[in-house]
C-alpha cells in the first residue's frame, strides 16, 4: 500500500540496423527508464548520435531564435495539436521563410531604434543650449577670440580681466550653461578663473543652425520614427499569432526528434549490436515487449534481467499514490524521493498534514478564505507546482473549517454560543482561550501518537532493510523509552507539582519498567552514546505544543484586529466605519497570510523534523522515462 | 481579586518568555537560514532539508509562547 510503483530492470537487445526503429518505440510509450552506460571497454563502446543530429541543431537554434524574436514563451495553451506529418514535409522550406519575413520586420525595427536614438542624442547635446540664440556655426573657426563653452556653479565674474567680452547663460541643473567669448590673448587668465568656479567643458554638438530651430524640427522626426516603430511592432505581433502554432510545434518536433537521435549516448554497443539496460514499471513490461517485438519483426528482444540480486539503491522510484493524494507528492518530493523499498509517507500526509494544519489555524473564516484562494489558484496558475500547493491548501481550509466549528471561532469572533454571531445556535464548543491547559495536553498526545506511528513504520523499513535484530534496537527500544517516559511523566508530574509527594502505583512500576527495557536495547544496538540523543524524545513530544501556541498566536491577532477596529473607529459611528472595515479587512488580510505560511511551515515541519526522521531517508532515484509529453504536436 | 503587582509581573514574566526566546531563536535562524540559502546557491534540491534546518530553532521560542500561554491562561486565573 505505501510502497512505490513496482519496476522491472530490463535488458534491450538488437540488431544496430533496427537500433531506430527500437527507439521509435522505446520513445512513444515514455515508460523506460534508462541508465546511462559508462563502463566502455574493448567490446562495448558508448553509441554514437544518428547523423542527423547537427542539422536538427541547427534547426532548433534558428527556430529558437525565432521565437524569441515573436516572444514566444514555449509555455503557451494552444487548443488545436499540430499534425506531425505536416512538420516533417514543410519544415525546411517553411521554418527558412519565416526566418526572411521576420528578420526584415525586426531589421527594420532596430534600423529605426538606431534612428530613435540618434535623435536623443542630439535632444540631449541641444538641452543646455535651448535658450541660446547663437547659430551654432559660429561657436567655432575663429583666430582672435576663444570661446568657452560649458558649465560653471555661479555666474562668472571676469571683469577684472577684462571688460571685453560676450557672455550668454541660461539656467542648467543646479548651475549655469554659459557661452563666453573672449579675445584670445585672455584664454589662459579667463581659463584659470572659470576653472575656479567649477567649470567643465560640454561638447558642441556638430550641427548648423540655432538649436532652439534644431529642435523644434527634431521632434515630429522622432513621432513619425515611433510611430512607425509600433507599426513594424504590430507586424510583429500579426506574425506571432499566425505562426505561433507551427513554432510550438516545430519546436517540440525537433526537441522529440534530438532527444531521440541522442539516445544512442546512453546506450553500449558492439559493431553490429546494441544494448540498453533500463527500468520498467512491471504493469507496462507486456506491452513494450509485444510492442518492439512487432515494429522489429522480432530482431529486437527485451529480456527480463533477474540474474544478479538486485542492488535496490539503484532502482528508479515512481510514487504511486490516488489521484487525490498525488498533490502531497510535491511536500515528499521537497524532502527526498524515498528509496525503492521504503515506506512512500504520501498518503498518511494527505490526511496529517491538513489535520495539523487546520488544527493550528482553526478558524471558520480563514479556513473558507484558505479554501477559496486554493481554488482561485489551482484554476488560475499553470505551474503544477503552485496547483499542486493550491489543492494541498484546499484541503487544509476543509479542515481549519472543521476545527473553527469545535473552536467556535469566525475571524476571532465567536461564530455560534454565547455572544456569537449566530445566537440561536448553542452546542458544546471548545474555545481556545478558555481551554488552554487541555488543548496543550492534547497535542502533546497528538505527538505521542504520531511519534508512535513514525517508529512503527521505522521498524517496518528496518526490518525490510536490514532484518529483525536491527529494527528491534533502532526503533522498538525508542518506542519502549518514548511509551516508558510518557507513562512515568504522566504519573509523577501531577505529585510533583502539588508537593503530594511520588507514590508508587502499578502504573508507574510499568512505565519504569517499558523505560528501562528501551534503554537496555538501544545500548545493545547503538552502544552507551546513543543515550546522548534520549533528550531529543521529550523535546519532539514538546514541540507538538506549537499546535496550540502557533493557533493562539493567530487568534491573538485576529482578537487584536476586531478589539481595535471597534475600539478606534466603530464606536465612533458616521464616517469612521469606513476607516473600521478597512482595518478589518487590511488586519484580517495580513493575519489570513500569517496564518497560510505559518500554520503551513509548521505543519511541514512537525513532519519532517518530528515525524519522517524516525523512519524515512530518502535519497532514492527519480524515474525519468525515456519519452516525451506532447503539447503542441499529434504522432503520425 | 488577583493582586495587581503579582499579576502584572505574571504578565512581564510571559513577556520575557517570548521576547528572550524569540531573540534566541532569531539568532540561530540567522546563522542557519544563511547557510541554507548559500546551499541552495548550489543545489535547488536542498529546499526542503533547507527549509526544515532553518526552523529548528523555532521550537525555542514556541516553548517561550506555550510558557507565556500558561503563566497567562492556566496560573493567572488559579490565582483568583
Amino acid at each position: 500500500m505505501f510502497e512505490p510503483q513496482p519496476m522491472t530492470k530490463v535488458i534491450i537487445v538488437g540488431s544496430k540496423d533496427y537500433m531506430n526503429i527500437a527507439i521509435d518505440a522505446m520513445f512513444k510509450h515514455n515508460v523506460i527508464h534508462i541508465t546511462d552506460f559508462v563502463d566502455e571497454d574493448e567490446d562495448f563502446k558508448i553509441g554514437k548520435p544518428h547523423e542527423s543530429i547537427t542539422k536538427l541543431s541547427e534547426r532548433a537554434v534558428t527556430l529558437r531564435s525565432l521565437a524569441s524574436y515573436l516572444s514566444i514563451k514555449g509555455k503557451e495553451d494552444i487548443s488545436k495539436k499540430y499534425p506531425e506529418g505536416a512538420i516533417i514535409d514543410a519544415i525546411e522550406e517553411k521554418t527558412e521563410q519565416l526566418d526572411v519575413e521576420v528578420t526584415q520586420v525586426t531589421d527594420k525595427i532596430s534600423e529605426i531604434d538606431s534612428k530613435i536614438k540618434d535623435i536623443n542624442d542630439k535632444k540631449r547635446l541641444l538641452a543646455p543650449l535651448k535658450s541660446f540664440e547663437l547659430p551654432l556655426e559660429l561657436y567655432t573657426g575663429y583666430q582672435s577670440l576663444a570661446v568657452f563653452f560649458g558649465t560653471l556653479k555661479g555666474s562668472p565674474n571676469i571683469s577684472d580681466i577684462t571688460n571685453d567680452y560676450e557672455l550668454e547663460t541660461a539656467p542648467y541643473g543646479r548651475g549655469l550653461t554659459i557661452s563666453l567669448f573672449v579675445p584670445r590673448k585672455f584664454e589662459d587668465e579667463v581659463l584659470k578663473r572659470l576653472q575656479e568656479q567649477g567649470y567643465s567643458t560640454l561638447p558642441l554638438p556638430k550641427m548648423e543652425g540655432v538649436p532652439k530651430d534644431i529642435l523644434v524640427n527634431l521632434e515630429p522626426q522622432l513621432v513619425g520614427l515611433q510611430s512607425e516603430k509600433q507599426k513594424r511592432e504590430e507586424d510583429l505581433a500579426d506574425l506571432r499569432k499566425k505562426h505561433i502554432e507551427y513554432i510550438l510545434a516545430s519546436d517540440e518536433y525537433l526537441s522529440v526528434e534530438t532527444q531521440k537521435a541522442e539516445a544512442p549516448l546512453r546506450f553500449a554497443t558492439t559493431k553490429n549490436s546494441f544494448i540498453v539496460e533500463g527500468w520498467i514499471p512491471t504493469k507496462d513490461l507486456g506491452l513494450i515487449q509485444s510492442d518492439l517485438d512487432g515494429a522489429t519483426n522480432g530482431h529486437v528482444i527485451v529480456d527480463v534481467d533477474s540474474s544478479e540480486a538486485v542492488d535496490v539503491e539503484k532502482v528508479p522510484v515512481a510514487l504511486k499514490n490516488p489521484l487525490p493524494a498525488k498533490p502531497l507528492e510535491v511536500l515528499v518530493r521537497a524532502f527526498s524521493i524515498p528509496k525503492y523499498n521504503e515506506i512512500d509517507p504520501t498518503k498518511l500526509m494527505v490526511f496529517m498534514y491538513p489535520a495539523l494544519f487546520g488544527l493550528m489555524l482553526g478558524d471558520l473564516g480563514y479556513g473558507l478564505l484558505v479554501i477559496a484562494l486554493g481554488l482561485l489558484v489551482s484554476r488560475l496558475i499553470k505551474s503544477q507546482g503552485m496547483r499542486d500547493l493550491a489543492i494541498i491548501g484546499v484541503y487544509a481550509g476543509i479542515f481549519s473549517v472543521i476545527f473553527g466549528f469545535i473552536f467556535n471561532e469566525f475571524f476571532g469572533v465567536e461564530a455560534f454560543g454565547h455572544r456569537g454571531l449566530i445566537t440561536s445556535v448553542e452546542y458544546t464548543a471548545a474555545p481556545r482561550l478558555e481551554n488552554v491547559f487541555n488543548l496543550l495536553l492534547i497535542t502533546f498526545i497528538i505527538g505521542l501518537l504520531m511519534l508512535t506511528l513514525a517508529y512503527v513504520l521505522g521498524f517496518v523499513n528496518e526490518f525490510r532493510q536490514h532484518g529483525l535484530k536491527h529494527a528491534i534496537y533502532t526503533k522498538v527500544s525508542w518506542l519502549c523509552m518514548l511509551w516508558g517516559g510518557a507513562i512515568a511523566v504522566t504519573l509523577v508530574l501531577p505529585a510533583l507539582s502539588s508537593g503530594s509527594g511520588i507514590q508508587l502505583s502499578l502504573g508507574l512500576i510499568a512505565g519504569l519498567v517499558v523505560l528501562v527495557v528501551g534503554f537496555i536495547l538501544m545500548i545493545m544496538g547503538e552502544g552507551a552514546i546513543g543515550l546522548t540523543e534520549v533528550p531529543t524524545l521529550l523535546s519532539n513530544v514538546l514541540s507538538y505544543s506549537r499546535l496550540l501556541s502557533i493557533g493562539v498566536s493567530s487568534l491573538g491577532i485576529a482578537l487584536a484586529v476586531n478589539k481595535l477596529s471597534d475600539a478606534l473607529f466603530f464606536s465612533k459611528g458616521g464616517i469612521f466605519v469606513i476607516f473600521g472595515v478597512i482595518l478589518l479587512i487590511v488586519g484580517h488580510a495580513i493575519n489570513t497570510a500569517l496564518g497560510i505560511l505559518d500554520s503551513g511551515l509548521q505543519a511541514l515541519r512537525l513532519h519532517y523534523v518530528e515525524f519522517f526522521t524516525k523512519f524515512y531517508r530518502g535519497g532514492g532515484i527519480k524515474y525519468v522515462p525515456f519519452g516525451f509529453e506532447r503539447k503542441y504536436t499529434e504522432e503520425k | 481579586m488577583v493582586d495587581p503587582i503579582g499579576a502584572g509581573l505574571i504578565a512581564i514574566a510571559s513577556a520575557i518568555a517570548v521576547g528572550a526566546t524569540g531573540i534566541g531563536a532569531a539568532l540561530g535562524e540567522q546563522m542557519i537560514g544563511s547557510a541554507a540559502v548559500g546551499v541552495m546557491a548550489e543545489d535547488e534540491g536542498f529546499f526542503g532539508r533547507g527549509l526544515v534546518m532553518t526552523v529548528i530553532p523555532e521550537s525555542i521560542v514556541i516553548f517561550g509562547l506555550v510558557v507565556a500561554l500558561i503563566l497567562l491562561f492556566v496560573t493567572l486565573p488559579s490565582l483568583g
